[in-house]
């Protein structure tokens, strides 16, 4: 591949229960402040990858109306119904076959005030079998995924506690959090109600509406709008099985395929050393530790001693979601889109609080299906390389 | 960019109204199956896939998730696309932009649909209802703004709104409707991978009932259960695996405001113009170095819910001026044998599995070039340059595929 391909800029709502207004007027004001950022118009952009949802839009074909206040009307426009991290890999794709120089990627979710989520996770099942038992669900499979880890490596729920309350402190540092806590204890998170044992209430990602716009170029181009283009120097994605009981759940070999892929396209041969902050998509606390060991950012099995001596806080050796991550908010069709847009901000130096120190390099985390059956992986850096 | 080239298709055995024998991943195996048996390749051969259907039609939320384990998926590169009635060209698209841009050599892109799990007028009225309902909420009048009215009728309720400004403007009659109906129903009856499959008359045609003037039953198109699926590859890989390749030589795909639903009086498009079409249709050309499509083009399959649309298509796209399209019709311009055979496949309108229907249009064309077409439907000249459509959203996406018998010069 000659063509490179940059993020220049991005633009989130402020992430909410009910955003209070139209996913159309968000829509439009969240666009037309990222063009003004740039001196844009719609015509500057070759091409919009929508990403949003039929269920949870409550509508068929989930992008009808969203073209117009976008600005994709009478424009190359086409939809990505997954994740935003797909999206946002789909968009760097177009850029890359040197058809597009210009690409937007537009995600959001109503997840907070329409139809909720887990609802909607639901109709993933098969129809026939597991969605008429009604035994599963998202959070009940999360909660068997959370306890295949935490009896495979003698993980108590202390630790998960800790975990969340990093979460929650951190995303007391993102303006676009919906829900933070800057003193959050693990005795604070231990006080919140169990949805299926051993998760809690504030183990689990909150209902969100929001929405995501990232603005991506080619190389000559990027560097024409902005001075601080972030580089996408690798992508990968991959799948695994649909049914539960044929998979390890304690471990994520389809985060680790992705992963694998995205490294060997960015060089990244030591993912510890080279990768100096990440933000991946756990929905469920648990799955931080099992993304971040398929990633290479930590060894098997160590969710408990990193959260311990505090290794994935801001000022650690690794940090992971200084924004929070998904636990801060989740518009779920936008999350992927968020962790690459907040990947963005720290490599800008434009984090905030959140900032941290000297990060040149970010991986960024997408993930669709149950038990995070679905996984990408996406590597960002500050050098062009 | 680099040259892509699709190397072989897999449609399910039949498409039909309802596979009851199979649910719904046992279905799209099927045609996964079918492009590995066509092509010789293994799973192990594939690089990526791209996945599309339309979710609402089956209330199966992100159907690449259960499907995965029975499209040969797991360990590989899976997106899901879905745009609509244009979904197949869609999903067929980002295969196409993962070979063009290096990321991947071998890339399959399964399309798929089975109404037969859901009610597709149910399905259709989805894409304008949370609009209704907060019309209702605000005690707005439903049947004052006249964009609502045609939804009525489900998508032919919206469809002869078009129809009507179509003929109104090209000067065609409504028995250019019946004989394009019977033409292509004609057509369809000779393709095995078609659904309706009669051979029919223009008096055939006429004696079925009107649904909502001028478009009768015999104007529209079954809803069908089906999967098609291509594999596509870069230039390399098509001259190690492949003895014969079809070059998709220009992509596009243009969105438009959604024309018939703008709610609120006065502000509703002629949905009979297709911008949209126009604009993806002079990009396509200009990819694939086609200065004169009327020339050029040797064939079309075109995406029409309803027998009006393959008149009105050749004319938005091109490849004949404004009104003209009724006059090759009558000539035999449009036969398979004709000058520009047009939906030798019977179209969209004689097969709608709708995930992949927008699918169809390329493969036949690949197909065609290849002269690998099973049943009848061959066209006996030389194919050099095809032109695939597809069409969808509110009366608003328009995808345009150039597939050609010889890879695109630098």
């Amino acid at each position: 591949m000659d063509r490179k391909v940059a993020i220049v800029g991005q633009a989130q709502t402020k992430h909410s229960e009910d955003t209070g207004m139209p996913r159309e007027r968000m829509l439009f004001e969240l666009v037309k402040g990222l063009f003004g950022q740039f001196g844009m118009t719609r015509h500057d952009i070759d091409t919009f990858v929508l990403c949003s949802n039929d269920f949870e839009t409550g509508r068929t074909i989930s992008n009808v109306f969203e073209d117009t206040p976008v600005g994709a009307y009478m424009k190359d426009e086409t939809k990505v119904e997954a994740d935003g991290a797909w999206a946002v890999m789909y968009a760097a794709t177009r850029i890359l076959s040197g058809i597009y120089d210009t690409a937007l990627v537009v995600a959001n979710s109503l997840g907070g005030s329409e139809f909720r989520p887990y609802l909607i996770m639901d109709y993933q099942l098969n129809p026939t079998y597991d969605r008429q038992l009604a035994l599963i669900n998202e959070p009940s499979a999360a909660a068997f995924q959370a306890r295949s880890y935490m009896d495979k490596y003698g993980m108590t729920d202390a630790y998960l506690d800790m975990i969340a309350a990093r979460l929650l402190r951190n995303a007391a540092r993102n303006p676009n959090a919906l829900r933070a806590k800057a003193d959050a204890t693990p005795e604070y998170v231990a006080g919140s109600e169990y949805l299926y044992e051993p998760l809690r209430k504030l183990h689990c990602y909150p209902f969100t509406d929001g929405a995501c716009v990232l603005l991506l170029a080619s190389g000559e181009k990027a560097k024409d709008l902005t001075d601080s283009p972030i580089w996408i120097k690798g992508l990968g994605d991959s799948i695994e099985s649909y049914y539960l009981g044929e998979r390890e759940l304690f471990r994520s070999p389809s985060a680790r395929l992705a992963a694998e892929r995205a490294y060997k396209m960015a060089g990244i041969s030591d993912p510890k050393g080279q990768i100096d902050v990440a933000e991946v998509s756990a929905k469920f606390t648990h799955q931080e530790p099992i993304i971040c060991e398929a990633l290479g950012l930590f060894p098997e099995g160590s969710g408990g001693e990193v959260a311990e001596k505090g290794l994935s806080e801001i000022d650690g050796d690794m940090p992971v979601c200084p924004s929070g991550g998904a636990l801060g908010a989740y518009p779920f069709s936008a999350a992927g889109a968020i962790r690459v847009a907040e990947c963005f901000r720290q490599l800008t130096g434009s984090a905030g609080e959140a900032q941290v120190a000297n990060a040149g390099t970010a991986v960024a985390h997408g993930q669709d299906g149950f038990c995070a059956q679905h996984n990408a992986v996406i590597v960002l850096t500050v050098e062009e390389g | 960019m680099r040259n892509v080239a699709i190397i072989g298709v897999g449609y399910t055995p039949v498409f039909v109204s309802k596979r009851k024998d199979v649910n719904i991943v046992e279905m799209i195996s099927e045609a996964v199956d079918a492009a590995f048996r066509n092509t010789n390749l293994t799973p192990d051969d594939i690089d990526s896939i791209t996945f599309g259907n339309m979710q609402t039609f089956e209330g199966l939320n992100l159907p690449h998730l259960w499907a995965a384990d029975h499209i040969s998926a797991l360990g590989k590169p899976t997106i899901r696309i879905s745009t609509g009635g244009t979904t197949g060209m869609s999903t067929l698209q980002a295969a196409y932009y993962q070979v063009a841009s290096g990321l991947y050599d071998v890339v399959m892109a399964v399309t798929w649909e089975k109404q037969s799990e859901g009610d597709s007028q149910v399905g259709l009225a989805g894409i304008v209802m949370p609009e209704v309902m907060v019309m209702v909420q605000n005690g707005m009048d439903l049947f004052g703004g006249r964009g609502i009215g045609g939804m009525g009728g489900g998508s032919t309720g919206a469809a002869s709104y078009q129809a009507t400004s179509y003929l109104h403007h090209s000067g065609a009659s409504p028995e250019h409707i019946d004989k394009m109906a019977a033409l292509e129903r004609t057509n369809a009856s000779k393709n095995p991978y078609a659904h309706l499959r009669k051979a029919t008359t223009v008096e055939d045609i006429q004696a079925t009932p009107f649904i909502s003037w001028p478009l009768r039953y015999g104007h529209t198109c079954p809803t069908s259960d089906g999967a098609t699926v291509a594999i596509v590859v870069s230039e390399e890989k098509a001259a190690k695996l492949a003895d014969q390749a079809a070059w998709i030589n220009g992509v596009a795909c243009c969105a438009s405001d959604p024309t018939t639903a703008n709610l609120i009086e006065g502000q509703i498009t002629d949905p009979a113009e297709q911008q949209p079409a126009r604009i993806a249709a002079e990009k396509a050309f200009a990819m694939a170095g086609i200065k004169n499509p009327r020339k050029e083009i040797d064939m079309a399959e075109l995406y029409n819910g309803f027998a009006h649309q393959s008149l009105m298509w050749l004319e938005k796209l091109g490849l004949c001026k404004e009104g003209e399209a009724h006059k090759m019709l009558d000539k035999g311009a449009l036969d398979i044998d004709g000058e520009l055979p047009t939906n030798a496949s019977g179209g969209v309108f004689s097969t709608n599995a709708i995930g992949a229907s927008a699918m169809n249009r390329p493969a036949e064309c690949a197909l065609q070039i290849m002269r690998k077409i099973e049943g009848g439907h061959q066209i006996p000249k030389k194919v050099r340059n095809a032109l695939a459509h597809g069409w969808g959203g509110l009366f608003q996406y328009v995808t345009v595929m150039i597939i050609s018998d010889e890879p695109r010069k630098a």
